[in-house]
C-alpha cells in the first residue's frame, strides 16, 4: 500500500489536470456512485421487465377480459393487470425522481460538504485551481447524468410504447408523468439540478442548506416546465359543430366557443341539451373550438422544454464560476 | 535583492457590507524568514493567511506572494487551515497519494511520509478515526509534501499536546531550514512561537500593529521604571502605568533616557501584550526601504 506513495515522474504539469482529479472524485464519492448505480440498475431492470414479460401478461389478461363480454362467469388474470400498473407507476416515479436526486447530491455532497468542511480550500491549496476544481466537479457528473437520464427515459419510452395499443389502461402520451418520463425533460432538469447544487454549495457553504436549495430549485423548474409546456409549440385548433361539443385528442391547451365577438369560455359542452342550446344561442355561439397538440408535437415540445432547461443549467453554471471567481479572485488559470 | 516572500500593500478585506476583517495592511516579509503572526482571536490573522493563500480575494489593496499574484503562486505555496480540513473517508495513505496526484512534478513523498511516520500512524487508518493531533500531522504532511517555497500555517499547533508540538515544530523548522522555506504561522499564544520565529507580524483590530525582525523590534523598545510624574512626552509611549510613586512604561525611546530611570529590554510576550492592551499605541511597521536595507 505504502509502496504506491513514490513520487510520480510528471514534471511537465504544474497544476493537476482534470482527469487526475476525476480519479479522486470517484474515490471520494464511491458510496454515492455505488448507491446511485444500484438504483439506476434496479430501475432499468424494472423497466425491461415492464416492457417485456409484464406487458405481455397484462395484454393477454386484457384480451381475455375483453373476450368475456357479458358472460356471467369469466376468468382473466387480474393480478397481471394490477402488477403492470403498479410497476409502471413506480418506475415512472423513479425516472422523474432522478433530477431531484442529482440536485440533492450535487448540493449536499459534491460541493456543499466541501465548502462547509473546508476540504475545497484544501484542494485549492493542493495545486488545483478553484476553477479546475469546480470544472472537475461538474463535467464528469454531467456526463454521467446525461447517460443515466438518457438510458432511463429511453427505456421508459420503450416500455410505454410496448403496451400502448395492447393494454386498455395504458397511459396516453400526454398524461403528464408519462409525458415527462418518456423524453428529454428529465435530462434537462437533472443538469439544471447539478448546476443549481454547485451554485448553492458555493453560496451557502452548508451541505444541508445547499441540498434543500438545489432540490427546491428542481421542484420550481419542474413546476414551471409543467405549466409552460403546452405553450412551447404552436397548437392545432379544431373547430366542431355546436351539437358535437369540443373535439380533438391530445395535449389540451384551451377550448371554448366561437362567437361573433371572438373566443369565449364554453358554458356547457353540447347543444343537444336544451338548456345548453339556449345559453349558446344567447351568446351567439357558432361553434366549439379546441386547441390541442397532436402526438406528432411530442418531440418538438420535449426538445424546446429541454433547450430552455439546458439554458438555465448553463446560466447556473456560469453563475457558479462567477461566484467562485469573486470569492477567491482567482478563477483564471 | 531577493523577492519578498509576502508583500501587502494597503490590503483590506471586508465581509458583508461593513465589517472589515482587515484594513489598510502594508508590510513586507523577506524570503527565508520564520514569521509569527500574532494577535487575539478575531484579529484578522486567518483572513490575512487566506488572502495570501489565494483562497479569498482582497476587497482593496494587493497582496503578492513570492513576487506573484497568489493565484499564480498556488503551486509554490503550502497552506494548513485552522480546522485542518481533510477528507474523512480517505485513509492516511490515500490522503498522501492524493497529495502526490494533485501536485504533479513537485511532490516529495519521503518528506510527507516522514511527517506522518513520526506520529506512529497506521497508514490504513481512516482520517475520520484520527485524533486532532494526528489530523494536524497529516495536514502538515500534505503541506510539506508539496515542497513549498512559502508555508502558511493557521494556528498549526492548536490541538497538539506539548510533546507532539515540540516534536512537530522541530520537524517543521528542520524542513524549513533544509529547503530555505519561508514559514508564516499564526497563533494567539506568543510563547509558542518565541523560540522558532525571527520575524513578527502583530495583528490587532484588523490592522498591522508591529511588523519586523523580532530582535530589531525588541531593541527598539524599552521598559522603563521611573518616578511618578516623569515626562515621557519626548518618546513614543506604548503603555504607561503609575502605581504609587512609581511609573512603569513601555516606550520607543527617541533619544537618551535620564540616568535615574531603570531600563530593561522587554520580552516578546511583554511587548506583544503591551500593544494588545493599548489599541491606541502607535504602530511600528518599518517602511519598506529600511526593511530592504536590513535584508
Amino acid at each position: 500500500m505504502t509502496a504506491a506513495l513514490t513520487t510520480p515522474a510528471a514534471p511537465a504539469a504544474r497544476t493537476a489536470g482534470v482527469p487526475r482529479q476525476w480519479r479522486w472524485l470517484v474515490r471520494l464519492h464511491r458510496p454515492a456512485l455505488i448507491g446511485g448505480g444500484t438504483l439506476v440498475l434496479l430501475t432499468a431492470a424494472a423497466l425491461v421487465w415492464l416492457g417485456g414479460p409484464l406487458t405481455d401478461a397484462s395484454a393477454a389478461a386484457w384480451k381475455a377480459y375483453n373476450a368475456c363480454g357479458f358472460t356471467p362467469r369469466c376468468s382473466y388474470d387480474q393480478e397481471s393487470i394490477l402488477l403492470y400498473k403498479d410497476v409502471y407507476n413506480w418506475t415512472t416515479i423513479a425516472v422523474l425522481a432522478v433530477p431531484f436526486l442529482v440536485a440533492a447530491w450535487a448540493g449536499g455532497a459534491l460541493v456543499g460538504r466541501e465548502t462547509e468542511s473546508g476540504t475545497a480550500r484544501l484542494a485549492w491549496t493542493q495545486g488545483v485551481s478553484p476553477a479546475r476544481w469546480l470544472a472537475s466537479r461538474l463535467v464528469a457528473p454531467a456526463v454521467l447524468t446525461v447517460a443515466v437520464t438518457g438510458l432511463l427515459a429511453a427505456l421508459h419510452h420503450w416500455a410505454w410504447a410496448a403496451g400502448r395499443d395492447r393494454i386498455d389502461t395504458a397511459t396516453s402520451w400526454h398524461d403528464m408523468d408519462t409525458f415527462h418520463a418518456n423524453g428529454t425533460i428529465p435530462m434537462g432538469l437533472a443538469l439544471a439540478g447539478l448546476a443549481a447544487g454547485a451554485l448553492a454549495g458555493l453560496l451557502l457553504r452548508r451541505a444541508m442548506a445547499a441540498l434543500a436549495a438545489a432540490a427546491a430549485t428542481v421542484g420550481v423548474l419542474w413546476a414551471a416546465v409543467h405549466t409552460a409546456v403546452p405553450y412551447l409549440w404552436p397548437s392545432v385548433t379544431r373547430v366542431s359543430g355546436l351539437a358535437e361539443g369540443p373535439l380533438g385528442r391530445g395535449l389540451l391547451v384551451s377550448e371554448g366557443v366561437l362567437t361573433p365577438g371572438g373566443r369565449a369560455e364554453a358554458p356547457c359542452v353540447s347543444s343537444s341539451m336544451h338548456s345548453c342550446r339556449d345559453t349558446l344561442a344567447d351568446m351567439g355561439a357558432t361553434a366549439f373550438y379546441r386547441d390541442a397538440h397532436p402526438a406528432s408535437h411530442y418531440w418538438p415540445l420535449q426538445l424546446v422544454a429541454t433547450g430552455i432547461l439546458l439554458a438555465v443549467a448553463g446560466l447556473l453554471t456560469y453563475a457558479a464560476f462567477r461566484v467562485l471567481r469573486r470569492t477567491t479572485g482567482t478563477a483564471r488559470g | 535583492m531577493t523577492v519578498p516572500a509576502l508583500e501587502a500593500d494597503a490590503l483590506g478585506k471586508r465581509f458583508g457590507r461593513r465589517s472589515w476583517a482587515l484594513r489598510d495592511c502594508s508590510f513586507r516579509l523577506p524570503a527565508g524568514r520564520v514569521c509569527a503572526v500574532v494577535g487575539p482571536n478575531g484579529a484578522g490573522k486567518s483572513t490575512l493567511l487566506a488572502l495570501a493563500a489565494g483562497l479569498l480575494a482582497p476587497t482593496e489593496g494587493t497582496v503578492r506572494v513570492l513576487g506573484a499574484h497568489p493565484a499564480a503562486a498556488r503551486s509554490r505555496v503550502g497552506f494548513v487551515d485552522q480546522d485542518k480540513p481533510l477528507y474523512p473517508q480517505l485513509t492516511v495513505a490515500e490522503t498522501l497519494r492524493m497529495g502526490a496526484d494533485l501536485n504533479p512534478g513537485h511532490w516529495d513523498a519521503d518528506t510527507a511520509r516522514r511527517v506522518v511516520a513520526g506520529g506512529d500512524l497506521d497508514p490504513d487508518r481512516r482520517i475520520r478515526a484520527l485524533s486532532g493531533g494526528q489530523r494536524t500531522r497529516v495536514a502538515l504532511a500534505l503541506a510539506l509534501g508539496k515542497r513549498p517555497e512559502l508555508l502558511l500555517l493557521d494556528e498549526p499547533m492548536a490541538d497538539l499536546d506539548p510533546l507532539a508540538r515540540h516534536e512537530l515544530m522541530g520537524l517543521l523548522m528542520g524542513e524549513a531550514a533544509a529547503h530555505g522555506t519561508t514559514v508564516v504561522m499564526s497563533s494567539h499564544v506568543v510563547a509558542e512561537l518565541e523560540d522558532s520565529c525571527d520575524h513578527l507580524l502583530l495583528v490587532g483590530g484588523g490592522k498591522i500593529r508591529l511588523s519586523g525582525d523580532i530582535d530589531d523590534l525588541l531593541a527598539a523598545h524599552t521598559r522603563v521604571t521611573a518616578p511618578a510624574g516623569a515626562d515621557l512626552a519626548a518618546h513614543e509611549v506604548v503603555e504607561s502605568r503609575t502605581t504609587g510613586r512609581q511609573l512603569s512604561a513601555v516606550i520607543r525611546p527617541s533619544g537618551p533616557l535620564p540616568d535615574d530611570w531603570r531600563t530593561t529590554t522587554p520580552s516578546l510576550e511583554d511587548l506583544v501584550l503591551s500593544y494588545l492592551r493599548n489599541p491606541a499605541a502607535p504602530a511600528l511597521t518599518p517602511a519598506p526601504e529600511t526593511l530592504e536595507a536590513a535584508v
